[in-house]
């Protein structure tokens, strides 16, 4: 009665392990039987003989069989809490990622909201309207420089006029001083005439007089408007000599240079775009990296089922050795003194063999000698012996 | 800088060669008065030899125009290239004299 879930979960500890060994017992109510005196049916003839040996071998194999158990449930609940460690710790470091991947992303979009704009005196000026105004103010300057040039050239052609009059004018001064001269020489002969003529000519001779005096007064005036006109001569060159210098002054340079500052802006706006363009995709990537990541957090919340499976696992091999143990303490007392009970060497030595992380194996052989089980079948008992590092089937322990 | 005159019935075909700077003032002044002069109603100005071009020949040209279109005389620029057509451009002489190509 005592072994009637034992029954239950040795059956399905079967199936899934195929066929049990040879030397284990396929019936758990057996070995209870043993006890008994065997059972006489009634058409039975042939009396069950107890194979004692068999018994021996049987027992000696279950005892490492159950250790083993115990060792691979430990081993299992070893896997267990490294992969829960280690979950955790790669969920935490995931879940750092994704905040800095997210920080990136707000950190990229603040940049891109800065680079349309331009900050002048306080204002955010659009990068494309700041460009307009400059073109529209190098336009303007432009206009201008043509309109100087064309009013310029219209001096220039104006002073060229007024200097031919200025000349003109001095050969008029000129030619009042000639006047002027024959007007004193008539006034002169006019006034010895006057003389010979007597009382006669006196009157004549103060209107001859009266002439020269004019002539005097004409040749005065027009010395000084000699001085003036030559004021305005010197004054005329030398504004026309200005004027030329500046008319002279090429600007179409700098009006060229429209085409260069053009090209440059229409670059720098070009490079902006693109900048912003490679910009938002990055922070479009961070954001979607951040999500991702997100996920695979989720996804390793699944760490929990696996946990919860392997406790199920451990729980159930506990279970099955405290059975074996239980069975094992009955055969050994059904059983009579100075029965051989052998130790299953090459059982081991085959499952030994399959331990291929050194760390476990030794794990493995440590509890079996700590639980006394194969003591000192070669003399061995060196347990802090740790350079067991080869991964082969090196068993001389045993 | 020089230049040709050819007229052909309504139409005054100037061809100039060179570099037109403020140096060629005065024979650019003789230059108008013969297109003022002249009988044709449209003075075409061919600068297709034309090299060079400084703010003060753009400054003569617009004088030209105006003084052309005082007497209600067309006045065309035609063929520039170069450094003279990328001055025109710049100094968008075309919004003031109508410009060929």
């Amino acid at each position: 009665m005592v072994f009637a879930w034992l029954g239950k979960n040795t059956e399905s500890a079967s199936r899934k392990n195929g066929s049990a060994p040879a030397f284990y017992a396929p019936e758990p109510e057996s070995p209870l039987k043993i006890v008994a005196t065997p059972p006489a049916p009634a058409a039975a003839t042939v009396a069950h003989t107890v194979d004692y040996e068999l018994l021996g071998r049987w027992i000696g194999f279950a005892d490492v069989q159950r250790h083993t158990m115990d060792v691979l449930r430990v081993e299992i609940e070893r896997t267990s809490a490294l992969v829960e460690d280690s979950t955790l710790d790669l969920s935490r470091r995931f879940q750092e990622l994704a905040e800095t991947a997210r920080d990136q992303s707000s950190r990229v979009d603040a940049i891109v909201a800065m680079a349309r704009f331009i900050e002048i005196d306080g204002d955010k000026v659009p990068l494309d309207e700041l460009v307009n105004n400059m073109q529209t103010v190098i336009d303007e300057m432009i206009a201008n420089i043509v309109q100087l040039s064309m009013k310029a050239m219209n001096m220039v052609y104006l002073l060229d006029d007024v200097q031919k009059d200025v000349v003109d004018l001095e050969k008029s001064i000129s030619d009042i001083d000639a006047i002027n001269r024959q007007t004193n020489f008539l006034a002169l002969n006019a006034t010895i005439e006057a003389n010979r003529a007597g009382d006669a000519g006196r009157t004549f001779a103060v209107v001859a007089n009266e002439v020269r005096h004019l002539s005097k007064t004409t040749s005065d005036l027009a010395d000084r408007m000699r001085a003036k006109v030559s004021a305005v001569v010197k004054g005329v060159r030398q504004g026309h000599d200005i004027l030329r210098h500046i008319a002279n002054t090429d600007m179409s340079p700098q009006m060229l240079a429209k085409d260069r500052v053009d090209k440059t802006m229409d670059s720098l706006v070009q490079q902006t775009n693109h900048f912003q363009v490679v910009l938002e995709n990055t922070s479009a990537s961070s954001e979607e990296m951040s999500k991702v990541i997100g996920r695979m957090v989720t996804g390793m919340q699944f760490q929990d089922l696996t946990k919860q499976r392997l406790e199920h696992v451990a729980d159930s091999m506990t279970i099955v050795t405290a059975g074996l143990e239980d069975l094992v303490a009955r055969t050994r007392a059904s059983i009579p003194d100075g029965v051989d009970i052998p130790f299953p060497q090459a059982w081991l030595d085959s499952l030994l063999d399959r331990f291929t992380l050194s760390e476990m194996r030794q794990r493995f052989v440590r509890r079996l000698l700590m639980e006394g089980t194969a003591l000192d079948e070669h003399g061995i008992l060196d347990v802090s012996h740790e350079d067991t590092q080869s991964g082969g089937g090196d068993v001389e322990l045993f | 800088m020089d230049y040709t005159i050819e007229t052909k019935d309504q139409e005054a075909q100037v061809r100039m060669t060179g570099r037109l700077t403020f140096n060629d003032h005065a024979k650019l002044r003789a230059l108008i008065k013969e297109m003022l002069q002249n009988a044709a109603k449209r003075q075409i100005l061919d600068l297709s030899s034309l090299e060079f071009v400084d703010s003060a020949g753009i400054g003569m040209l617009l004088i030209a125009r105006e003084e052309l279109s005082n007497l209600d005389k067309q006045f065309v620029l035609r063929k520039a290239s170069g450094q003279v057509k990328r001055v025109l451009t710049v100094a968008q002489l075309g919004k003031l004299i109508t410009i060929e190509d």
